[in-house]
């Protein structure tokens, strides 16, 4: 919805723009992409986006895994969610940053740690590509349209707060992600009918059971705090986990943080609040 | 052997007893009623291993048959015209899962209007769908496809569902004397079931139908292409060790007849190549030269074949028992690509539609047509409606 | 078996991509747990389909198998034939599938496979709607819910009709086994489905799940939910075995608003509606209760 507020920005500015997600089947809460061309000239191109002038990152657990920066034009520029500064955040390269603690704006004007408003405001800031308050039209129109006028005020309300506390600056970077590694086998190699079968790949195991190298981990904003002395192992946390990332040790829980998506559940059901959840 | 008078169905029915399929699911309908029930007798009569479900409608019919062929059991199923259009949908499947289903198709006309008799649009639809389609002219042809079929479908090399197909009334219910394949003869030739692939089985877990991203796709297509590619052999081998074992030779891919020195050649599919047989020997007998080219493998299509005989004759019609709206026969479109770029006048013959009969006369007609575009070089008329009346003719 | 007695292996893994707080999720988890190794899965297009099985990667650990949408139970005959052709028999065959592709899109295989009386579970998850489009409307969706194809407009919101009935539906097929659970009651849910991995012919499930995302309450309520919709009598916990109905759980007749309060879903709903939905309720428990009583 981001990608698409920020083309509907632009549009306003009466611009050319247009916006569209990777066309994923993750659910709500999953890493996603999406991009957004601005010209102000009709767009023809109708592939994804190899060369960005710039990247938006919501979640800033990416930068551990994701080569973020991979095709970022020179003289481009990178927005994170971060509490921090940008001179702390290391892209593995040097360009112009800029963060924001968009999880916190949007959980002060939401209630809930949905960056994707809050982030616009900060890339409006950080590049001028639009103004902040072609933002907060574009916002309303398309959070408006679908959530209602209320939702949509809220959302550009957070990505004006959003401009006003984004640091722009300069990072400096080292960090080497080693090539993203996926099992991309040819027509050889892939299996007959796709069949799901069991393989040790160079990217890792393949087939039943392999989800488990999905590490969900990164999903979370908040986290659950298991207090032994409380528990009573009633195995009630382990029963409503949606992940199964809760185990059951001798005489305590076990919680999986790769894994955690940080619904909270097993909080709300512990019968000894013996879980808190923190950020 | 037996020789036996029985009908086309009876003959499909009787292919898949005797090729040991162990699971059948169907559902009837005019007219492949009679395939469901002569299995259903074969299995309560004690003449036949099979699981039969009696399935609620087509749909489940197919999907039936795709998991129990993915859970690794031989399966069978048939169908006709709106039960086929309501398989449709799982059609594209058992072929992306690779599965070696075998379905007998009665052709028969496809709403609307409704209309039971014979015709070939109701497959039309499914020529993309990864189904090996193979179309017979007699009821011997029927029996034996059958078991062919399973030769071709199973093991690696292809591993791709085939359709039998079978004109409707004209086939179906039509008695002709068929030599009955004994079951020790069916087994030397149709080897046991091996699944080939990935299949369901508690005690060696695989996934069959995984939702699948877009860097998988091209190379699972792209597999299956080459496994219809591969067909072409299968087939070819599939019909010689049938005919050195039982003598009958069906002709493979396609089936030409006195084509090597024929001016005019017609190509046909399904029971039309019958009786254009006929009227090719009669026709020769008075001195004309023209040919038949029973076109018996739809996909695999026979494009370098029939180009060969194409680069040898003055012209070609193709006779096609269903029409794409707009554009033509289905079989002459085909054909059309088949011989691109070659100088050869060709004439499409739309014809038989909704059981209309397909008589002697209307062949001679075509062939007439034919040979006067072979002498002049010039064809008058792309497509013919055959005897419709009101249409030029 | 208690909860302590679930094994510890998962056969449906973390690293799955379900949203956070996802009931279906722990229904499957947990179902798996109490079936067991020798178990088969079919599962049709739905949210299920996409979080536990996008190649190459698999939350299962069992056979898996997708087809298409509509012909779970099509595909749970022709698996469960195929094991008889084998001499599997000792599998137990599972269809698992939404509300959409049980009550709406996939009734007529259900229904044909019940009445052949064909040996499988099948288990229908009920997040009331069709999640894994985006929240449209289902046979199985709540009056008065919001979704996106029942939204809410200056002139009509939320779902017109009630709920469809779908174990009623299933009762009436005369199967050996027909059971609703929840993931909020643990040990109703295990007797359930060790009740019918141990029987033979059709049985049937359905196991309410809430989804926060579609119902649009907190990740954290999910359970929550689930528990206020059998105090509510919004569902109630039932089996019939044999053709012997048992109520599992008297509702306590919470009022309804307090079950839709905690939903984003029923924000809209104008008091004279949510009369007309604890109307339903009512009459639907009091008809459940009559019902139970005559197939005693
Ligand atoms: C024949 C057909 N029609 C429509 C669809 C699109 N479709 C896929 S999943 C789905 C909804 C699934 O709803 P449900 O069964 O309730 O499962 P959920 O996603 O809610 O868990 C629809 C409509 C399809 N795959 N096939
Ligand atoms: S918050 Fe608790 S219940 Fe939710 S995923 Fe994490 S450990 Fe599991
Ligand atoms: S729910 Fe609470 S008391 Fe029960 S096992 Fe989990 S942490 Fe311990
Ligand atoms: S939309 Fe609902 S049912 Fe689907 S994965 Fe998300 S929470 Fe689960
Ligand atoms: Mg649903």
């Amino acid at each position: 919805m981001a990608a698409q507020a920020l083309a509907s920005a632009a549009h306003a500015e009466g611009g050319y723009a247009t916006a569209f997600p990777f066309f994923g089947a993750e659910r709500r809460g999953a890493p996603v992409l999406a991009f957004t061309r601005i010209d102000d000239k009709r767009i023809y191109r109708k592939t994804q986006v190899y060369e960005p002038d710039f990247v938006v990152v919501l979640d800033e657990g990416l930068l551990e895994t994701v080569n973020v920066v991979e095709g970022l034009k020179d003289g481009g520029a990178v927005v994170v969610n971060s509490v921090r500064s940008p001179e702390e955040i290391d892209v593995g390269i040097d360009a112009k940053l800029a963060t924001v603690d968009a999880t916190s704006v949007a959980l002060e004007v939401l209630k809930r740690p949905a960056t994707n408003s809050s982030i616009l405001g900060a890339l409006s800031k950080a590049t001028g590509i639009v103004s902040i308050e072609s933002i907060e039209k574009g916002i309303m129109q398309v959070f408006g349209d679908r959530l209602g006028e209320k939702v949509g005020e809220r959302n550009a309300k957070a990505a004006r707060i959003a401009y006003d506390r984004t640091v722009v600056g300069e990072s400096h970077g080292s960090r080497v992600l080693k090539a993203s590694n996926k099992w991309l086998p040819d027509v050889r190699e892939l299996p007959m009918g796709v069949a799901g079968i069991s393989l040790d790949t160079d990217a890792g195991a393949v087939g039943p059971g392999s989800f488990l190298e999905n590490k969900t981990g990164s999903w979370k904003v908040f986290h659950p705090e298991y207090d032994g002395e409380k528990c009573t192992m009633c195995n009630f946390c382990w029963f409503y986990c949606p992940e199964g990332c809760i185990y059951r040790k001798e005489d305590r829980m076990e919680f999986d943080m790769d894994y955690c998506k940080g619904c909270g559940i097993c909080a709300n059901e512990c019968p000894a609040e013996a879980i808190k959840m923190v950020r | 052997m037996v020789s036996k008078i029985c009908t086309g169905n009876y003959a499909a029915a009787y292919g898949s007893m005797r090729s040991r399929a162990r699971t059948v699911a169907a559902y009837p309908i005019t007219p492949q009623t009679f395939i469901v029930e002569h299995i259903s007798e074969f299995i309560n009569n004690g003449e036949m291993d099979c699981e039969y479900i009696e399935v609620e409608s087509e749909h489940t019919a197919m999907s039936a048959c795709v998991s129990a062929s993915a859970s690794g059991v031989r399966t069978f199923t048939a169908t006709s015209s709106q039960g086929l259009a309501l398989m449709h949908e799982i059609l594209p499947i058992a072929s992306g899962m690779r599965l070696p289903v075998v379905m007998a198709v009665v052709n028969r006309s496809i709403a609307s209007p409704i209309n039971i008799w014979v015709e070939h649009n109701d497959i039309m639809p499914e020529r993309d769908s990864g189904w090996i389609q193979v179309f017979c002219d007699n009821n011997q042809e029927v029996q034996d496809m059958i078991l062919q079929a399973y030769r071709i479908a199973e093991g690696k090399r292809v591993a791709l569902p085939v359709a039998v197909c079978l004109d409707a009334f004209i086939l179906s219910h039509t008695v002709e004397p068929v030599d009955l394949i004994e079951q020790d003869a069916a087994d030397k030739y149709v080897p046991e079931f091996s699944p080939t692939g990935a299949i369901l089985d508690p005690d060696d877990v695989a996934a069959v139908g995984v939702f699948t991203p877009p860097d998988y796709m091209m190379e699972c297509r792209w597999q299956t292409d080459k496994a219809m590619r591969n067909a072409v052999e299968a087939i070819g081998e599939a019909n010689e060790v049938f005919a050195k074992q039982f003598g009958r030779d069906h002709g493979g891919m396609i089936d030409p007849y006195m084509v090597d020195d024929a001016e005019a050649v017609l190509v046909t599919m399904g029971t039309a190549s019958s009786t254009a047989h006929e009227v090719v020997d009669e026709m020769r007998a008075k001195g004309k030269k023209v040919g038949l080219v029973k076109l018996r493998f739809w996909r695999p299509y026979p494009s370098e074949l029939l180009r060969a005989i194409a680069e040898k004759v003055k012209a070609v019609g193709v006779f096609d028992r269903a029409v794409s709206y707009g554009i033509g026969g289905p079989s002459y479109i085909e054909f059309r690509n088949a011989v691109f770029g070659l100088d050869l006048p060709v004439m499409n013959f739309i014809g038989g539609l909704g059981g209309r009969d397909v008589s002697l006369q209307d062949v001679r007609f075509m062939y007439e047509k034919l040979l006067e575009a072979a002498r002049t070089g010039v064809v008058k008329r792309d497509i013919t409606w055959m005897g419709t009346r009101g249409v030029e003719q | 078996m208690k909860l302590k007695e679930l094994p510890d292996e998962e056969l449906f893994t973390r690293g799955h991509t379900a949203c956070a707080g996802c009931g279906a999720a722990v229904a499957v988890r947990n179902l798996m747990k109490v079936l067991g190794k020798r178990t088969m899965v079919v599962n049709p297009a739905c949210c299920l389909l996409i979080f536990g099985a996008t190649y190459p990667y698999l939350a299962w650990k069992v056979p898996f198998h997708h087809v298409a949408f509509e012909n779970t139970a099509a595909c749970a005959t022709g698996m469960s034939r195929a094991m008889k052709v084998r001499g599997k028999e000792d599998t137990v065959v599972m269809g698992i599938a939404g509300d959409g592709g049980t009550a709406d899109i996939g009734i007529q295989a259900l229904s044909g496979a019940a009445e052949r009386n064909e040996d499988m579970l099948y288990v229908m998850y009920d997040n009331e709607a069709y999640m894994n489009t985006g929240i449209q409307r289902s046979g199985s969706t709540p009056f008065g819910a919001w979704t996106t194809t029942t939204p809410v407009g200056k002139v009509k919101a939320g779902k017109a009709d009630f709920k469809k009935d779908m174990p009623l539906i299933m009762m009436a097929h005369n199967v050996p086994y027909v059971a609703t659970a929840s993931i909020g009651n643990i040990q109703d849910f295990i007797n359930k489905f060790e009740k019918a991995r141990n029987m033979k012919g059709f049985r049937y499930i359905q196991v309410f799940t809430p989804c926060p995302t579609g119902w649009r309450h907190d990740t954290a309520k999910t359970i929550e939910v689930a528990k206020l919709a059998v105090d509510t009598g919004m569902w109630t916990l039932y089996e019939c075995e044999n053709g012997k109905v048992k109520i599992n759980r008297k509702p306590k007749m919470t009022p309804v608003s307090e079950y839709l309060k905690v939903q984003g879903r029923f924000r809209h709903m104008k008091e004279e509606d949510v009369r007309k939905l604890q109307d339903w309720v009512t009459s639907k428990w009091e008809a459940d209760e009559r019902y139970a009583q005559c197939r005693q």
